[in-house]
């Protein structure tokens, strides 16, 4: 499939400055994780109804070819049809005869994913059956204004959300040729006589459905304006179009949907339609003056566009969970910035890029992937439990095999990155020059090495006294009959930038009686090539240190950073899957890892130095995205803190919301970072606090970039050195 | 009138589903749903509150189903006509003038505690136009007929779904498709109201 050619920078920046749009997406986030949650008050469990769900569909993922039979044969038992379409030209050419054999008119139609997925209307309205051009109508409130004014929808389930009552009263204008005005009753009283005329004269009504009973044959409809019900009552033909990722198997099993998706999606307890359709039904016409009734005929098409593949497919299936609520847009970082129509496609989002490329559009994979920077808020909220971030990260992977990287990547990955000493004099060579941008082009995807990032923040320094050349020094300082050793993981970040950082971390730990030592032939934990796809050159630097480390044969691997943490612990494990020697050496090796503040507030607690301490100068903590989602660490950092003397913990608004750092998004997409960090700062600076604490050096790096030039007095510091300042 | 299940109390419930229990929580979902429910004790109270409400909302024409099922619904339409009112409950009329009706009368099977929603069973083209599409939808529901959660709901309605048309109503027809703005009545109802009824809703023995 190909991609029309986009300047992805040009469009965001128009959207950043859409102030209608804006305007509608802050509102938006602001309020709605809080109405979300009041949609669950009455529920006991949101887990253990998110886990359920989940269950359920990946269930149905590995059963899919048997519950798809049953749930045709059910159909066909009742008097439907049932037709399978390989993708879209398939699907469109089974309409297309669907349509002649009933001598079809005139379409209505309510909201279906899977026709919009495919361009069905295009192709519709292209047509002609009995010599007459086939009309078609969106009915869904949002859809037909969009569908008037020629746009795609931003939104899953808010399809207009990016437009005014005066931009919408322009299209109800250009509609009906007459004067609009800008009231929203009067326009819904306006769309609802228009519409109602469409749905009298319809011939045939195409539906999607949110789920299909394979126990019975029933579709399910989830709406708030009931044009879906009278899609599916007033017309002589039915059309069901859904995917095959729709399917359930147990009536009750809709039941695990209908607590979730409403609430998720509009934070409600239910919409105001649930409606479920099983087999032809009634439906009632006049002929020769005198209303006679007939059986509707019922179609359903289920659409394969690479669904099958991906339910087969151990890691990918788990896009089966999505129920396309929609809501992990209402929570991302990126998204809520700029808007559905960047993504460019159907759906949009982090889930969007999945979807995209899952059905078969790679190309577009790659091209919108990487706007999403694993914050990992969605998976923390998805109905489903759709690890979103991952399976982007699995895609990537693949898409990396598939096309390759692109030059100044592979450069930077396979020759710089996987040679420790190639590397470490390279950023050696930094730190003298400070000047990264002259060391070439591919070097911006290293860590460290921040191109374009000065508007607004500051960059950092790379230090030309990294902790690796202070080791010999500190370790000197060693407890003579330590509890345990330590192997510390100091990661980019800390050894080159923040090496101050690195001192206090050895020295909380040698206060708690813990020899620290430091594997010199450690390097870079392989992030940033994993997060591009780059899984070869990530083997190569997990093999690194993991020997490196294994040398060391300390008791734990103390790491300050949690994307490393994160990357150590699990990635790795997970990289050599298919090779069971060095899958062992990781697993053991992940086995040993802490996230340093976690670790120290487990000893602290042991030795009683937990205890909140009275307050005195404010300080705020800012919640790193891996580590309070990724590592679910968030209130030990809080405790050590509350605990520290002379601190008067207090908290920020959206305290875990991404900074906008976020690996090499920060100044690839600087446009985007930079709005997130002045949100960041503004929430610090409404604290009041003298001091903001973070947990990781990557957020210590955006954060202090923007406060060194925006809010001077407010300092930065990990929690590591202000524990260290009260030994 | 054709339905999924022709005796919902009869085939698919029982006291451990199905009870009085979830009223309070029915009522204060709903309500929060915007739907607006009259609890009444009786079908002479729902008589008076019904010709309340066709002067109230100025109701020149009303379609009615549920009358087949129930005798005190079958009476209620028959005193209406015969006070004068236009009223109409055959299928083939209801079809005639659904278009131009201001108020659709209907039945539900029960209520919903968790989420204030009712259960109606629509397997009827008369039923569904007659909910769907005049302004204002009033339900009958039997008050003592109450499920906890949607979980329960979908137990009582897993015994009886073979094949047909149902679902959940909850308030009326809505949309925020225009600024997030809630607006009511987009395509269905923009009032729905419930008479929930301590007694007097009893099936008939068709
Ligand atoms: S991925 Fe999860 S949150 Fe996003 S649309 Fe799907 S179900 Fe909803
Ligand atoms: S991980 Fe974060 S950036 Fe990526 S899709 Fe989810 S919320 Fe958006």
């Amino acid at each position: 499939m190909a991609v029309e050619h986009r300047n992805l920078h040009n469009e965001i920046k128009e959207k950043l400055q859409d102030d209608i749009m804006q305007d509608a997406l802050s509102r938006f986030a602001d309020q709605y994780p809080g109405a979300r949650l009041k949609s669950y008050e009455n529920v006991e469990s949101i887990d253990a109804l998110r886990d359920r769900l989940r269950d359920m569909k990946l269930y149905t993922a590995d059963h899919i070819e048997k519950v798809a039979d049953d749930f045709e044969a059910q159909i066909k038992a009742r008097g439907g049809q049932v037709y399978r379409a390989k993708d879209g030209d398939d699907l469109k050419q089974c309409l297309l005869k669907i349509c002649q054999e009933n001598h079809v008119q005139r379409i209505v139609k309510s909201k279906s994913m899977a026709t919009e997925e495919i361009h069905l209307n295009k192709f519709l309205e292209a047509q002609e059956v009995d010599g007459q051009k086939l009309h078609v109508r969106e009915t869904d409130l949002g859809e037909w204004m969009l569908a008037v004014a020629g746009q795609k929808p931003s939104h899953m389930v808010m399809p207009a959300i990016h437009l005014n009552r005066q931009q919408c009263a322009k299209f109800f204008s250009k509609e009906l040729h007459e004067e609009i005005p800008s009231d929203i009753p009067f326009m819904i009283q306006t769309a609802r006589r228009i519409l109602r005329e469409e749905f009298m004269t319809a011939d045939m009504g195409i539906t999607g459905a949110n789920f299909g009973i394979a126990e019975n044959g029933a579709i399910g409809l989830v709406t708030n304006e009931g044009n879906a019900r009278l899609v599916t009552t007033l017309p002589r033909v039915h059309v069901v179009i859904m995917g095959y990722e729709k399917l359930i198997p147990k009536i009750e099993d809709a039941a695990k949907i209908v607590r979730l998706l409403p609430r998720n999606g509009t934070c409600q307890r239910m919409t105001s339609y649930m409606t479920m359709v099983d087999g032809p039904t009634v439906v009632m016409q006049k002929e020769n003056g005198k209303w006679v009734e007939s059986k509707r005929k019922q179609y359903v098409i289920l659409l394969d566009n690479g669904r099958l593949k991906a339910a087969h497919d151990p890691k990918m299936k788990q896009a089966f969970q999505c129920v396309r609520c929609a809501s992990c847009l209402n929570v991302c970082p990126i998204w809520t910035l700029v808007g559905g129509h960047v993504y460019g496609h159907i759906y949009s989002g982090g889930i969007g890029a999945i979807l995209t490329g899952l059905l078969g559009n790679m190309e577009a994979f790659g091209q919108f992937s990487d706007l999403c920077i694993g914050c990992r808020k969605c998976v923390s909220i998805c109905p489903g439990k759709v690890p979103i971030p991952d399976l982007i990260d699995e895609l990537r992977a693949r898409y990396v095999k598939q096309y390759g990287m692109a030059f100044p990547e592979k450069i930077a990955f396979r020759k710089i990155l996987t040679n420790r000493g190639i590397f470490h004099k390279l950023l050696r060579i930094g730190s003298m020059a400070q000047a990264p941008v002259k060391s070439g082009k591919f070097i911006r995807h290293l860590p460290l090495f921040f191109a374009g990032m000065t508007k607004g923040r500051s960059l950092p320094a790379i230090s030309d006294n990294p902790v690796r050349d202070r080791i010999s020094r500190l370790a000197k300082n060693n407890p003579s009959n330590p509890v345990m050793t330590a192997a510390f993981f100091a990661g980019c970040n800390i050894d080159f930038v923040f090496p101050d950082t690195g001192e206090s971390v050895i020295k909380v730990l040698q206060d708690l009686n813990i020899a620290v030592v430091f594997p010199e032939a450690q390097s870079c934990c392989g992030k940033p090539a994993l997060g591009m796809g780059d899984r070869e050159s990530g083997k190569a630097v997990a093999k690194q240190n993991i020997e490196a480390f294994e040398k060391a044969g300390a008791d734990v691997i103390i790491s300050t950073c949690p994307t490393c943490a994160e990357t150590l612990e699990k990635t790795y494990a997970e990289l050599f899957q298919d090779d069971a020697e060095w899958r062992t050496r990781a697993e053991l090796f992940g086995a040993k890892v802490r996230e340093f503040t976690s670790f120290v507030a487990e000893q602290y607690e042991k030795a009683g130095r937990l205890k909140p301490t009275p307050g005195g100068e404010k300080i705020t903590y800012h919640d790193s995205c891996h580590m309070r989602r990724g590592l679910g660490v968030w209130e030990q950092p809080r405790k050590l803190l509350q605990a520290a003397k002379g601190l008067e913990f207090v908290e920020m608004k959206n305290c875990d919301k991404c900074c906008g750092m976020a690996g090499a998004f920060g100044m690839k997409y600087s446009d985007i970072s930079l709005p997130l960090l002045n949100e960041k700062l503004t929430n610090i600076k409404n604290t009041g606090a003298t001091t903001v604490a973070v947990a990781c050096p990557a957020c210590m790096m955006q954060i202090g970039g923007g406060l060194d030039q925006q809010m001077p007095n407010v300092k930065i510091k990990h929690v590591a050195d202000i524990l260290a300042e009260r030994l | 009138m054709e339905k999924v299940c022709q005796n919902w109390p009869g085939e698919a419930f029982d006291d451990t589903l199905v009870n009085p229990n979830s009223w309070k929580e029915f009522e204060e979902n709903a309500k929060a749903a915007a739907a607006e429910i009259y609890r009444l004790p009786d079908m002479k109270a729902a008589k008076a509150k019904v010709e309340e409400l066709l002067q109230e909302l100025e109701v020149n024409k009303t379609v009615a189903v549920g009358g087949d099922e129930y005798p005190a619904l079958a009476k209620l339409f028959s005193d209406l006509k015969a006070e004068g009112k236009e009223i109409y409950t055959d299928k083939f009329e209801i079809a005639e003038e659904v278009p131009t009706a201001d108020l659709g009368i209907s039945t539900a099977e029960f209520c919903i505690g968790e989420t204030g929603s009712l259960c109606v069973d629509n397997y009827s083209y008369e039923a569904r136009v007659t909910s769907m599409m005049p302004i204002t939808n009033l339900v009958f529901v039997n008050a003592n007929y109450t499920t906890k959660d949607v979980d329960t709901a979908f137990q009582v309605i897993s015994k009886v779904f073979d094949k047909g048309y149902m679902g959940f109503v909850t308030g009326p027809s809505r949309t925020a498709d225009i600024e997030r703005v809630l607006s009511l009545g987009v395509h269905g109802p923009n009032r729905l109201i419930i008479f929930a009824m301590e007694s007097g809703l009893e099936r008939g023995s068709n």
